[in-house]
């Protein structure tokens, strides 16, 4: 929920399906249902009752389609003055700009290896933390544990920030909770904002403290669905709790990993733009690891102005973006039939 | 008969309860502090203890105009956006549910593609800017965010659980479709309601990229880009050699200022927390 269009969070994602009947979850006496459809065949709509979609159609068609016609602008040498449409065309000069820049690989590679890196351990301590959380029988202590877990969720980018640097950059770049820490036990002190090397995992951690609790109470939810036989039945062989975490809870949560899964794989091409961008801003010295297509898309347009060539970028972006997130809602549509999960 | 308490139930309860204090440690750190006087974080750049204690930088916040200006249009940003957010939302959300021929369908996957695919940032940077012209307006940063189809989709799935019967019953008296919309659907659905306008005040109030591209006014800066400019600023202070006397406690105000801006969040969290989760989940297995 966090700032940018494009923040990436592996959560649910609803998909469109076929109408169902309405008849399927209210049984009800074939008369009634028979004057329904007649009805609904024999009536027209109310042309009054599509004014109620009027403003969300409007918003979409200025904010989401509009915007897809201006990708053009990935094709042209932008000129202000002459706006998108007039500019005259240049092919896909904005393209080999930006392949031939060298900056390329290293914002690709970096995508990738964070995004893989943010999936996983997300939902690997998302699968721990409710696997954790039911064991606890304590009602009040469950909640007020899970009330606080989920609570990071809601903290902006912004406030991350602020905390990752009370605790890695203390005062004048040195000092600082870590460090003091890293003291405690006579390892030398680490320059963080200065050392690219250790920040895929810094943000990695971040990512977890974020979500984690989130994609618990999703796992919680699923683990709740799971019938109480199948663990009788564990308890009649003398199964411990801990064989029964691992060799009944975590089995079944397979389909709902796999499809938070499928759906985090789709979004793999999108940065987190909002974490990433506030808690590295333009500290040059950590872009080797840190600098994402988001980001570098994003300091493009406002340092350089280079709107073709920025379009160009956000273009390839979204077309391979694209393709990633249909094959995996088809993908996840196959797992949704089978699981009824998501 | 009485459990036996096992070893993995206790690695269980220490686990979560680890994870609960790490979730905690931050905020108590930002908050304690806020009330620590600059002398000591002007050293160590944090403290676990507000010792020795001090409200220089809250009176600084509370009596400049900076922080209440930044603070109402935050406020501004997050009711107007939620109440437009929610009415349009609503909106498109009932003449899917209500499964219209020709149309319902089709308005779907109108809304579904948004999620598949965007134009992305520099055709909505130039469409903002140079064709609706509203840089340093606040609706630049609201009308972007107007309405998530994944939120769209989940009110579908609740408006689709409403009792038909009760609809058709009112048709059969003669109300017209958009009556039953104001005085029937949208009164069943007030936890939905809930629901969703908690996600789109949570997301207006954390806003603070679009607010980054749009706003360059200084006076017209929410908190999270007024948080921002003092994380940048700050920065290059702290790289700068220690030659620029503070006069004003900029760590201590850094974090209070942070505290001010989860303080509403958090306040509001008991009472929302639990419509989250049910949002939540309803998202997550009827999707």
């Amino acid at each position: 929920m966090a700032a940018s269009p494009s923040t990436t969070a592996p959560g649910p994602e609803p998909s469109v399906r076929a109408p169902e009947p309405v008849a399927e979850r209210h049984p009800q006496p074939a008369r009634a249902k028979q004057r329904r459809t007649r009805n609904r065949a024999g009536k027209r709509p109310q042309v009054a009752l599509l004014i109620l979609a009027v403003p969300a159609v409007a918003f979409f068609v200025v904010f989401a389609y509009l915007p897809m016609a201006g990708l053009v602008v990935a094709f042209k040498d932008f000129d202000v003055n002459l706006g998108i449409f007039g500019s005259p065309w240049s092919g896909l000069a904005n393209f080999r700009y930006f392949f031939s820049s060298g900056d390329a690989p290293r914002i690709l590679v970096n995508t990738l290896f964070l995004n893989v890196l943010f999936l996983g351990a997300t939902l690997l301590a998302g699968i721990t933390l409710a696997v954790m959380l039911n064991e606890v029988r304590h009602k009040l202590f469950k909640r007020t544990v899970q009330s606080v877990i989920f609570f990071p969720y809601f903290v902006s980018p912004i406030v991350i920030s602020i905390i990752l640097q009370v605790l890695l950059a203390g005062v004048g770049g040195s000092g600082g909770a870590a460090n003091d820490l890293l003291k405690v036990f006579s390892l030398p002190e680490v320059s963080w904002y200065t050392e690219p090397g250790p920040w895929p995992w810094i943000l990695t951690i971040v990512k977890v403290w974020q979500l984690g609790g989130y994609l618990s109470i999703i796992f919680l939810a699923a683990i709740t669905s799971i019938p109480e036989e199948v663990y009788e039945a564990g308890m009649m062989d003398g199964a411990s709790r801990a064989q029964m975490a691992l060799r009944i809870t975590v089995p079944l949560l397979r389909p709902t990993a796999a499809v938070l899964l499928v759906l985090g794989i789709g979004r793999i091409f999108y940065g987190d733009f909002g974490t990433i961008y506030a808690i590295v801003g333009d500290n040059g010295t950590l872009f080797p690891t840190t600098d994402v297509i988001d980001t570098y898309v994003f300091r493009s347009l406002r340092q350089l102005g280079d709107f073709g060539t920025t379009a160009a970028i956000g273009l390839f972006q979204s077309v391979v973006g694209f393709v990633l997130v249909v094959a995996a809602v088809l993908v996840q549509r196959r797992y949704a039939k089978e699981t009824s999960v998501l | 008969m009485r459990r036996r308490v096992e070893p993995f139930t206790v690695v269980s309860v220490v686990g979560v309860t680890l994870f609960a204090v790490a979730c905690l440690i931050p905020f108590w750190m930002i908050l304690a502090g806020s009330l620590t006087s600059e002398s000591k974080l002007s050293i160590s750049g944090y403290s676990f203890f507000p010792k020795p204690f001090s409200l220089d930088a809250y009176e600084t916040i509370f009596t400049g105009p900076a922080v209440l200006s930044a603070y109402r249009t935050s406020a501004f940003i997050t009711i107007v956006g939620t109440a437009i957010s929610l009415a349009a939302t609503s909106g498109i959300a009932w003449v899917i549910a209500r499964r219209l021929p020709y149309i319902s369908k089709p308005l779907a996957i109108f809304t579904y593609i948004p999620m598949l695919f965007t134009g992305g940032l520099v055709p909505l940077y130039l469409l903002v800017t140079q064709y609706l012209k509203l840089q340093n307006n606040l609706f630049a940063v609201i009308l972007p965010l107007l309405v998530a189809p994944f939120l769209v989709f989940i009110q579908v799935s609740f408006f689709r659980q409403l009792p038909e019967e009760i609809l058709e019953s009112a048709r059969v008296d003669g109300a017209s479709e958009l009556r039953i919309f104001f005085q029937i659907g949208l009164p069943l659905s007030k936890p939905i309601l809930a629901v969703i306008g908690l996600f789109y005040a949570v997301t207006y109030w954390n806003e603070w990229f679009h607010a980054l591209l749009f706003i360059s006014e200084p006076d017209k800066y929410p908190l999270q880009l007024l948080l921002q400019n003092l994380i940048s600023s700050v920065t290059n202070a702290a790289t700068l050699p220690q030659s620029t006397a503070q006069a004003a406690p900029v760590y201590q105000i850094r974090l209070a200022l942070t505290a001010v801006t989860i303080g509403p969040i958090l306040l509001a969290y008991p009472f929302a927390q639990r419509y989250f989760v049910k949002g939540l989940t309803l998202g997550a297995t009827k999707g």
